[in-house]
């Protein structure tokens, strides 16, 4: 019973990373219909960025309101620069479900040269804001620490915050309908654009999140964050991709099904299981376990 | 009417056109040194990777992350069947191309259902996990890999006949064949189907295509090709092994295909030879600029992602669009 | 129909492309060439080397490069070799084995060099040993920074000379290390899922070694989650003495968890995985890292009293601008002074034949940082056959344990562990080989 808890805990606290980055992936999806894969690029510069601050000010909690800036200002940015370009140019045809694909490819690549030729490829790392010891009963250390609860706690503070935005208030609406129907939201009066700016805005700001928060109990280099994204994919992907629950749902799946077969399986079977962890949430609902009614064709 | 003439007169210009480039590379193949036939090999390479892409996602409308994954089984099948059967060369690219289309055809059904992002992230889960398997099995071979060896060039062929210069000759065969089939086979009412399914679904139902039947046979048809370009991608590097197949090698392709057109059969060549091309290049750009250890490693990477970047925003749908655009304005 | 005719256009628009494409590619190619010694001229020798400089397996190892420059602009400020300025020629090869193939081939079909030094990564250079063939193309393949034990059969590869211990070595040399120190205890193994780790259970194996519980984990799935696993397997075993078969990510992972887990073993890190300076910068406390016993063929790179590492701490300050000094710097910059002897070696007018009868002859004798005996002879291309295990200090220092380095000796298969006798030749004076 106790291994059993032990490794439950141990997939919560992994499950809960995967689940900021299929946020930010789901926010960045939710808006202009592209899976980005530049969103572990992004985390990692803010995270740099983060470093850059603590390194000056050795205050953990001054370098993460700047990080969350620097990837929303970030975010924003590609979204001007390329993802405008993009839209107009690739919005159909065969080549329109794999040029973002490409283009986004492409920028990951991009900002881990920029962040290679500026801080190079050396391991780094940072202090911990919060102990990473475990909660102790008794005797009993658990594998739960109070950086685990932070990260929990962060990722359910960000995912009703995002909630409220898009249930509660004008700009969600406009985010919501530019994304499912930018025409109509453009006759509407939406400015269609400016909303996608914001949605890739929010997205870089949650990558920022869980750049600056699974970086402690890791380390940061130029490539750190690639295994994250994949993971958060796959929990999006999980979620059904449309929801902001449903991310955080498929990241707590993914993370406690990885643990349980690396514990009661085999060890070394980390990189098999998201696959067949999707292919059999996908068997049984083709659009993920929050996704969409109907399926749409993106 | 047309169509019938049109149709034969393509079948016999084919089959004067293959014939032909397939003389011209080997000319090529004597003129040029050992570096570049050797490239050359990795191009054709390439290409069959690339049309294997094509076809998926330009006329079936599937999009595959994990194309790398299929390249790998066709790999182990060829170097398995070569090493504990001990069959002919020839026949282990047989084999290569029959398990990875069995491979794919299961994977095709069971993602038959999904589309876009969600069979996107399903085929990248399987590029991250299916090759590190092969750590698992001891029959694997594990990280050192099995050697795939096509044996020395036949000695005919004279003594200075390089290795290199012999892979180069199987593979831009099998491209030559792959691209020949490919062009039949697009001409063919499969093709048509396929067409018709990635521009409309519904339409295509309702002229009575099956609609997940021709996709499962698209995603078949190109595993089998995908699984043809891995072996003959262990065989330009004599082992199989996971590393060889890294979840990059999938993304490679891809922008390879995106290069090429993603509809444009005869574009695959301009994507292999830019995916060939490119780290030479930007690698020797680098080093002529020079720079401190931590700018100068980078640089490539940066000038690669740069190059990509704008070609997907200026001329997403590849060469074929410049041609068109030049073709309309030349009028 | 109007796309049937455009594919009939463009079938011959394939055709003009591709003869185009190769003709472009095949004009900077040198049609005769004269055939000197590659890489050589009156006045230089190049030499080449692919590393991983980018992607995730570059941190660490892209230090190795700058460092053997560093140590060559050195001995070109004073003479270079026989007159001839050492240049090295470095290509990226992001760790994936396509690409070593690639980059090798640029190396050797197209920058000509004379030979390739330091090498790594066990299925990027048996790729490039086999698809190069480097054994038949008679390159010289010198001084491997890889412990994997099938690159010292001379038979299979002629001309590569492996440099570090093998990891069966290593793994034979521990499993005796703890039968001796830590009898009737309970031990533990973490080991990566590879060649890397099969080699390890075969030294231990031979060794004689029960582990109570071995835990491995896949190539690059190390993380702080990951390792919470491992730590919760090695508790619930009981183990008491821990081996730590792994990269130095994973060992930092390992150690920092263990230490959150509450979870308390001796710890013991191979080679491999047990560069302080690294651990330290993937957050490592010093505190966790105290006591934890390390192995190594090399003095500690923070040891000044060593005058290999203090020379190589002057280089490093002088010509690689005070780069953190770590053990891939002290590898990089021994593995560069042991090439330019054996370039010495060669002679005035070095072919790659003689380079490599060079290193067979002489190379048992060539000055170098490591404290276990090179091996090279005649057939034998072993490098490195040894061990000394030392504990890490508070500052997070390697010291040998009792003082004095005792290196024990070994080889990969079923031969004894021995103590081993071996004085390494002095320093040369100004660190410039006179070989």
């Amino acid at each position: 019973m106790g291994r059993l808890l032990n490794t439950i805990l141990i997939g919560v606290s992994g499950g809960s990373i995967y689940s900021l980055m299929a946020l930010a992936l789901v926010l960045v999806w939710r808006s202009t219909r592209v899976v980005n894969f530049a969103q572990a690029g992004q985390a990692i510069l803010s995270t740099y960025i983060g470093y850059v601050v603590i390194t000056h000010t050795d205050n953990y909690w001054i370098a993460f309101p700047v990080a969350l800036v620097a990837g929303a200002l970030a975010g924003a940015l590609i979204d001007i620069l390329m993802v405008r370009t993009l839209m107009k140019r690739a919005h159909s045809g065969p080549v329109a479900g794999i040029a973002p694909v490409i283009a986004t490819l492409g920028l990951l690549g991009l900002i881990r040269a920029v962040v290679g030729m500026i801080w190079g490829g050396d391991l780094r790392q940072f202090k911990l804001p919060v102990s990473n010891h475990g909660f102790t009963f008794g005797h009993n250390t658990i594998p739960f620490a109070p950086i685990n609860l932070l990260i929990v706690v962060t990722t359910v503070v960000v995912m009703l915050i995002f909630s409220l935005i898009f249930q509660r208030t004008n700009l969600g609406l406009s985010l919501r309908a530019s994304a499912y129907q930018p025409e109509i939201a453009r006759l509407a009066g939406i400015r269609v654009d400016l909303t996608r700016t914001i949605g890739w805005a929010f997205a870089g700001a949650a990558g920022a999140v869980a750049g600056m928060l699974v970086t402690p109990t890791n380390y940061l280099s130029p490539n750190s964050l690639d295994l994250l994204l994949v993971s958060g994919f796959v929990a999006a992907v999980i979620g059904g991709l449309e929801s902001l629950v449903g991310a955080a749902v498929g990241g707590l799946i993914l993370g406690i099904s990885l643990a349980l077969v690396l514990e009661y399986v085999s060890s070394s079977l980390a990189f098999p299981v998201a696959f067949v962890v999707l292919i059999a949430v996908l068997l049984f609902k083709p659009s993920g376990l929050i996704g969409a009614k109907r399926t749409r064709h993106a | 009417m047309r169509n019938l003439l049109g149709h034969s007169s393509r079948r016999f210009k084919a089959a004067i056109t293959f014939p032909l480039i397939g003389v011209a590379l080997f000319l090529i193949s004597n003129r040029v040194d050992e570096l570049r036939v050797y490239q050359g090999a990795n191009v054709a390479v390439y290409v069959v990777a690339i049309i294997s892409i094509i076809l998926l996602t330009g006329y079936s409308g599937q999009i595959s992350l994990g194309h790398g994954a299929l390249m790998a089984v066709g790999a182990y099948a060829a170097v398995l069947s070569q090493v504990y059967w001990h069959l002919p060369v020839i026949l282990t690219f047989v084999v290569a191309v029959l398990a990875a289309a069995g491979f794919g055809a299961i994977l095709g059904t069971a993602a038959g259902r999904l589309t876009g992002p969600y069979l996107a992230g399903t085929t990248l889960a399987l590029a991250v996990g299916l090759p590190s398997l092969a750590n698992q099995f001891g029959f694997l071979g594990g990280e050192q890999g099995l050697n795939y060896d096509v044996g020395l060039p036949p000695a005919w062929l004279g003594a200075d006949f390089t290795q290199y210069k012999w892979f180069f000759w199987i593979s831009a065969l099998a491209a030559l064949i792959v691209t020949w089939i490919s062009f039949n086979l697009l001409g063919s009412h499969y093709g048509r189907n396929w067409r018709a399914l990635r521009s409309n679904p519904t339409a295509a139902a309702l002229m009575g295509i099956h609609v997940g039947r021709s996709k499962v046979l698209a995603f078949t048809v190109s595993s089998g090709l995908a699984g043809l370009a891995g072996a003959l991608l262990a065989m330009t590097i004599s082992l199989v092994t996971p590393s060889a197949f890294p979840t990059s090698l999938s993304f490679s392709i891809v922008t390879g295909a995106v290069l090429a057109g993603v509809t444009l059969l005869t574009g695959s060549i301009v994507g292999a030879v830019v995916l060939v091309a490119i780290p030479e290049i930007t690698g020797a750009l680098a080093a002529h600029l020079g720079g401190s250890e931590k700018v100068t490693s980078n640089l490539p990477g940066l000038l690669t992602s740069v190059l990509l970047i704008v070609a997907v925003l200026l001329f997403p749908n590849g060469p074929q669009a410049i041609m068109k655009r030049t073709r309309k304005s030349s009028q | 129909m109007f796309g049937q005719r455009r594919s009939k256009r463009n079938i011959f628009a394939l055709a003009t492309l591709a003869a185009g494409a190769l003709a472009v590619t095949a004009l900077p190619a040198q049609a005769f060439n004269v055939h000197t010694t590659d890489g050589v001229t009156p006045t230089t020798i190049k030499l080449g080397i692919t590393i991983p400089l980018t992607g995730s397996a570059a941190p660490g190892y892209n230090k190795i490069p700058s460092a053997m420059i560093a140590y060559f602009n050195y001995v070109n400020d004073n003479g270079g070799v026989n007159g001839r300025k050492i240049q090295l020629v470095v290509k990226d090869d992001a760790y994936l084995p396509t690409l070593a193939v690639a980059k090798t081939n640029e190396l050797i079909l197209k920058d000509k060099v004379f030979a390739v030094i330091g090498a790594l990564g066990t299925a990027n250079h048996i790729a490039v040993s086999k698809s190069v063939n480097l054994g038949r193309r008679g390159v010289p393949d010198l001084f491997l920074n890889t412990g994997f034990s099938g690159f010292s059969d001379a038979k299979k590869y002629p001309s590569t000379f492996s440099l570090f211990p093998s990891y069966v070595m290593e793994a034979k040399i521990m499993g005796q290390y703890l039968k001796d120190k830590f009898p009737g205890k309970k031990l533990g193994l973490i080991y990566q899922a590879d060649d890397f780790g099969t080699d390890a259970l075969a030294g231990f194996k031979q060794a004689g070694t029960n582990f109570a519980v071995k835990v491995s984990y896949a190539s690059g799935s190390q993380s702080a989650q990951t390792a919470a696993g491992w730590v919760s397997k090695l508790k619930t075993a009981g183990a008491e003495v821990v081996v730590m078969f792994g990269v130095t990510t994973a060992s930092g992972a390992a150690l920092a968890t263990s230490a959150a887990l509450g979870y308390k073993a001796q710890w013991i890190l191979g080679s491999v995985g047990g560069d302080a300076t690294t651990l330290k910068a993937v957050g490592v406390p010093a505190v966790v890292l105290t006591g934890a016993i390390g192995a190594s063929f090399l003095p500690a790179p923070t040891d000044t009293s060593d005058p290999y590492v203090a020379f190589f701490q002057g280089i490093n300050t002088k010509y690689n601008g005070g780069a953190v000094f770590d053990n891939n710097v002290l590898v990089g910059m021994n593995t560069a002074m042991m090439t330019v002897q054996a370039l010495r070696a060669a002679g005035a007018n070095p072919t790659q034949k003689g380079l490599i009868a060079a290193i067979e002859s002489k190379g048992s004798t060539f000055a170098s940082a490591g404290l276990a005996p090179l091996n090279y002879a005649k057939g034998v291309h072993v490098g490195y056959n040894g061990y000394w295990f030392g504990s890490y200090n508070s500052s997070g220092e390697l010291k040998p344990i009792g003082g004095d380095y005792s290196v024990y000796t070994t080889d990969s298969g079923a031969g004894a562990i021995v103590k081993s006798t071996y004085v390494r030749p002095a320093l040369p004076a100004n660190g410039l080989p006179t070989n």
